[in-house]
């Protein structure tokens, strides 16, 4: 995208709200706020409202996509027609089902698919206000909502991306630094393990420039780690009393 | 549920951790690469054919003038679109791929835009009219790898493409007016983990062993990187697919460039 | 060495230690003892159970569950219990010459049942032994996780909401709960407060309580 003469996306080392280069944006969670989901997360990421919903594993439709070894997980990636400033088409777009395959994949390499032969797990990301770095916040929801409902994983999964503004590596860009940035990599990490779960990149950059995108990116997702943890054990705190 | 993955998965699992491949290939090594350009060459403005072992995809170019995007005025459009032909698989017809084929167009296209291989700036014809360049790739045999073999196939028929004639605001057929302007070779590179080894160019039987996948895209600088597959890769699977990405490549331009 | 205090919340990938024993919803990974759930841990010496908060029913042998019947084959009955796999029960269930009889004589499709597990296989299916159709009353739906608590330790809390509000009841282990009898509202009532306080200290008497105001009020 063309972005106006003069328009600078640095001032001072300063990024266009205030963040420093390795700042990511303020991250909100609440947990299992939907009724009807068995597990449910809405997520606060900067300027992007997300909400996860995961229904327990059932029996797996249609009938030849079952595997008696594992549970099939599908995540369905959906951006509201309002979520933009432009109207979205409803509907899967090309986009939205990469993203829905790469977020399904993600989670299929977090949750122990192995305990449900045979069975389906359906997990809703809906994207309800987008501003730049929704497949890594719907993703961080995705792994809440999971836990939330009691589904067993190895690890949750926590995300982050990194990007390129006016020549230097920033991690976590809004939706000016994306449209007029040079490159883009989301991040997807197993915590405890420091494994990748998703990663992708485009733009233009050098070896040394990616290693310092992939640390930005990946020490973000520590962060956002860190405010999934306290999400959950807050919540369980709060029906938990003092216990028996 | 893929039959397939459960005859010899197990088996080259285990052959992976003696350090071997079914078809004896080093695991940094590509398979044999043939790629022959201009294919279709009466209709299309470019086309190439590749056979990438036993994989072989074909890929062509069309032009068409068309309108710029909305966000970016005077320049030319790029459009990839992938057909997982049912000839190519059995598993083509039989389940919808279609999220299959969506990332495959989009890493190829990713690639290729993300690199600068193909000037928009110079595809505008007026403020209102571009040219609409139109990658069509054709999947007729899924033996592997589909992702290098669309992109050095797509690559390959940009190189040959030929720009249709435009005058008096009309296409003519059949009559061309120099080359597309190309100035790069991004070259797809795509790992297989298997066994906690990577292993450069999977075959069919070796995807459906695989945990993760990584494909990166070059040309001087890493243009699209694309992680896919349930599995998980670690920092240093990263630097070394990078790093083969990058030698790899090199070797495979050489031939693309011819 | 158990990494964790007696009670701590847990969450997925949440170390608990280095070795010793554990019970379920963990796993062992590069020689630690992982929580694969949300959920309190009990450390008992040198084990660690994880109390997952939630989550749905995976069959277990001897559990008692509610089940609908689903389809009257030939010599057995598919059964819903609430699971992501299915249970099947032989016609033998209900008489001796299953393969020749009409077995829908006995339970047909939508009819309610209670069974016992006596077999779960390597793909999670369940086999269901000893029915008791479950007439008239209803059946609602509790998470699995709370069943051990609605029905208490020794049985306590079943008995006394049984004994207080003279409702018959059947617990599924599968989570779903059947209930018959005059004050049944009254009864589900006290059991959604268990669901929704289950890990609460001195659950039993609140909810004795919270049972004598409510029938007293009537």
């Amino acid at each position: 995208m063309k972005r106006d003469e003069g328009m600078k996306l640095l001032e001072n080392g300063k990024r266009l709200d205030g963040r420093a280069l390795d700042e990511i944006r303020d991250v909100k969670i609440e947990v299992g706020i939907l009724k009807r989901a068995a597990g449910s997360a809405y997520l606060e990421w900067g300027n992007n409202k997300v909400l996860a919903g995961v229904y327990y594993p059932r029996e797996m439709h249609p009938k030849f996509m079952r595997d008696p070894t594992k549970a099939v997980l599908r995540c369905t990636y959906n951006m509201a027609p309002f979520s933009v400033d432009d109207r979205k088409r409803p509907g899967p777009d090309r986009r939205s089902q990469e993203i829905s395959k790469i977020l399904s994949e993600a989670l299929s390499s977090a949750v122990i698919i192995e305990d449900y032969p045979d069975a389906g797990i359906d997990v809703s990301v809906e994207i309800l206000q987008a501003d730049a770095g929704t497949r890594c916040a719907g993703l961080t929801a995705a792994s809440v909502a999971i836990a939330d409902a009691g589904i067993p994983m190895k690890d949750l999964v926590s995300s982050c991306a990194a990007g390129k503004i006016d020549g230097e590596i920033a991690v976590d860009l809004m939706k000016e630094e994306d449209n007029y940035g040079e490159s883009d990599v989301p991040l997807a990490i197993l915590p405890r393990k420091k494994e990748v779960v998703l990663l992708q990149m485009d733009g233009k950059l050098s070896r040394e420039e990616f290693k310092r995108a992939y640390k930005l990116a990946f020490d973000g997702a520590m962060k956002v780690y860190e405010i999934q943890k306290a999400a959950l054990l807050s919540s369980m705190n709060s029906v938990k009393g003092d216990g028996e | 549920m893929k039959l397939e993955e459960h005859l010899r998965g197990d088996y080259i699992r285990n052959l992976v951790k003696e350090g071997k491949r079914l078809d004896n290939r080093g695991f940094d090594e590509y398979r044999e690469l043939e790629i022959e350009p201009g294919y279709v060459g009466e209709k299309a403005c470019g086309s190439a054919f590749v056979k990438l072992g036993d994989t072989k995809v074909l890929a062509g170019i069309s032009m068409d003038v068309g309108e710029p995007y909305a966000d970016s005025p005077g320049e030319g459009v790029l459009t990839t679109s992938t057909e997982l032909r049912p000839i190519a698989s059995p598993y083509f017809e039989s389940g919808p791929p279609r999220q299959e084929s969506i990332e495959l167009a989009r890493i190829v296209d990713r690639g290729i835009r993300e690199s600068g291989a193909i000037p928009t700036e110079k595809l505008a014809i007026d403020d209102e009219k571009v040219w609409v360049v139109f990658i069509d790739i054709h999947v007729l045999d899924n033996c592997g790898n589909l992702i290098d073999a669309s992109g050095i196939a797509s690559i390959a028929a940009l190189l040959d493409a030929k720009m249709p004639r435009f005058e008096d605001d009309a296409i003519i057929r059949g009559e061309w007016d120099g080359k597309l302007p190309i100035e790069s070779t991004p070259i797809p590179c795509t790992v297989a983990k298997i066994s906690d080894q990577l292993l450069l160019d999977p075959t069919q039987d070796e995807e459906y062993a695989m945990g993760a996948r990584l494909t990166v895209a070059t040309t001087d600088t890493i243009n699209a990187m694309q992680k896919g597959g349930v599995g998980t890769l670690t920092e240093k699977d990263i630097d070394d697919a990078i790093e083969l990405a990058f030698s790899r490549g090199s070797d495979i331009r050489k031939i693309v460039e011819g | 060495m158990i990494d964790v205090k007696d009670r701590e919340l847990v969450f997925p990938g949440r170390i608990l230690g280095d070795g010793g024993g554990r019970g379920g919803d963990s796993f062992i990974d590069g020689g630690h003892i992982v929580s694969s759930v949300d959920g309190m841990v009990r450390v008992k010496g040198n084990r660690v159970d994880v109390i997952p908060f939630r989550g749905g029913y995976a069959p277990k042998e001897s559990d008692v569950v509610i089940g609908i019947i689903l389809q009257v084959l030939r010599g057995s009955w598919l059964v819903d219990i609430n699971s992501f796999s299915k249970a099947y029960m032989r016609g033998e269930e209900a008489t001796r010459d299953a393969l020749n009889s009409d077995l829908s004589r006995y339970f047909r499709v939508g009819d309610r049942i209670s069974a016992k597990i006596s077999e779960v296989n390597e793909l999670k299916s369940s086999q269901l032994i000893r029915p008791w159709r479950l007439e008239d009353g209803i059946i609602i739906e509790v998470n699995p996780k709370k069943i051990p608590r609605v029905v208490g330790k020794k049985r306590s809390m079943l008995n006394m909401i049984r004994e207080k509000t003279g409702c018959r009841i059947v617990v599924g282990q599968n989570g779903r709960i059947w209930l018959k009898g005059n004050n049944l509202e009254t009864a589900i009532k006290a059991i959604r407060k268990i669901e929704r306080e289950a890990q609460s200290r001195g659950l039993t008497n609140r909810v004795g309580e919270f049972l004598s105001n409510e029938l007293q009020s009537r």
